[in-house]
């Protein structure tokens, strides 16, 4: 039982990964401004009702834009 | 037959065998695959063959294809082969998204639609100039008029382009455009004097599958083709007919995956002519990927209840922009990443 959560766990991780990488991959052949952006990220919230914490869904975000900034910058002429 | 020689075999032991295996009669077709030498042999195995093949130390093992199947089957290849739509693979780790109208219906309309599955992340502009209709009083496309106004809408958005050719005798309108791609519809998939004469032709070739073939006479068609010299070639499965009447036909996902262990061509997926009603077209597509398709293909239109065919089945733009994004999560979901974007 244990063994199949830490499967499940490591497979969803694997999964999250895939898609900040796919996401990664987009802002590599384009540089983008959005000024709707916060916008969009409350709009998520607004609809999130799992159980990951709302504080938290905003880190992760906050985290990912921070780090999409940086790759983006770095990978643009 | 295929034989498959172990890694590091010198080409003079493979010319070699080759020419002992000519001399038993038989033709000896040579993979393209640099890694490791592999022979399909054609004809009538002689007695006891198989067996003094596989006593020779430098061969790894001999396989028996599906049916008669040799350069396409899965064993001729190390790796699934990747195929190279003017500037997009398709295949290889990458899902593409094939969009545009069913039908080229002018050159100011296939322009914005180009433009609109460009912004949309969609790769490959398709579009119909030569139309199979069911109906001889129905639309039939703009013919080579179609051909010059898909190729100018692909060159002003720097998107590769698939057009279908239902005849031979077309084949020269197509080169002379420049056609990226020559798709053989689901009616002419067994027209074997068509795919003999399109094989010839060095394009890339999408063969869809017939509405009502099996799987083994679809990968036959597409031995037609690379027996015929066509390098690059792409399946698709687009429906088959059944006794189910909801949709337009059954979209044959159970195949594909199985499809991966008979074939190393590269598998598309048209979950548009299946279900003829665009709204189940996202969730096929899903499905298509999730199952492994290479990419779908649908069809686009600004105004489907004035499309001039196979509205009911069109995507409205903002649909597609929709569809391309979720094709790429089920990318990423499935191992894969969605092909890059047109810079165009």
């Amino acid at each position: 039982m244990i063994q199949a959560l830490r499967h499940q766990l490591r497979h969803l991780d694997g999964a999250i990964l895939a898609l900040l990488d796919e996401r990664a991959r987009l802002l590599l052949h384009t540089s983008i401004t959005d000024p709707l952006r916060r916008a969009a990220v409350d709009d998520i919230l607004r609809r999130h009702t799992g159980p990951f914490p709302a504080d938290g869904v905003t880190d992760v975000f906050a985290a990912i834009d921070r780090h999409c900034d940086t790759f983006s910058l770095e990978e643009q002429p | 037959m295929i034989v498959r020689l172990v890694h590091g075999t010198t080409e003079e032991t493979v010319r070699d065998l080759q020419e002992s295996l000519e001399r038993e009669g038989l033709r000896v077709l040579r993979s393209r695959e640099r890694s490791r030498p592999i022979l399909a042999l054609a004809g009538k195995m002689p007695k006891g063959l198989v067996e003094s093949l596989t006593s020779r130390p430098d061969v790894e093992d001999v396989t028996k294809p599906m049916g008669e199947l040799l350069l396409v089957a899965r064993s001729m290849r190390e790796r699934p082969s990747v195929v190279d739509v003017g500037s997009v693979k398709v295949g290889g780790g990458t899902v593409v998204v094939i969009a545009g109208p069913c039908s080229v219906e002018g050159r100011e309309h296939v322009l914005s639609v180009a433009r609109q599955v460009r912004d949309a992340g969609a790769h490959l502009l398709r579009g119909g100039a030569f139309k199979p209709r069911t109906s001889p009083y129905q639309f039939q496309g703009f013919g080579v008029e179609g051909l010059r106004q898909l190729k100018d809408a692909g060159e002003a958005t720097s998107l590769p382009v698939v057009s279908e050719i239902m005849d031979a005798a077309d084949l020269p309108a197509f080169l002379e455009h420049d056609i990226d791609c020559l798709q053989v519809g689901a009616r002419n998939m067994q027209n074997f004097s068509l795919l003999k004469a399109i094989a010839r032709a060095g394009k890339p070739v999408l063969l869809k599958r017939g509405l009502a073939a099996t799987v083994e006479e679809w990968l036959h068609a597409a031995e037609y083709l690379a027996e015929g010299g066509c390098e690059r070639i792409l399946l698709c499965e687009r429906g088959i007919r059944t006794y189910e009447k909801a949709t337009r036909n059954t979209l044959d996902l159970t195949v594909l995956p199985l499809m991966r262990e008979w074939t190393h061509l590269p598998l598309l997926v048209d979950p548009a002519h299946a279900a003829g009603i665009a709204r189940i077209i996202p969730p096929l597509s899903r499905a298509a990927i999730a199952a492994g398709a290479d990419g779908v293909a649908v069809e686009v239109h600004e105004n489907p209840a004035e499309a001039r065919s196979d509205g009911p089945q069109a995507l409205l733009p903002a649909e597609l922009v929709h569809l391309v994004a979720e094709s790429r999560v089920m990318a990423a979901a499935t191992g894969r990443s969605l092909h890059a974007p047109s810079r165009g």
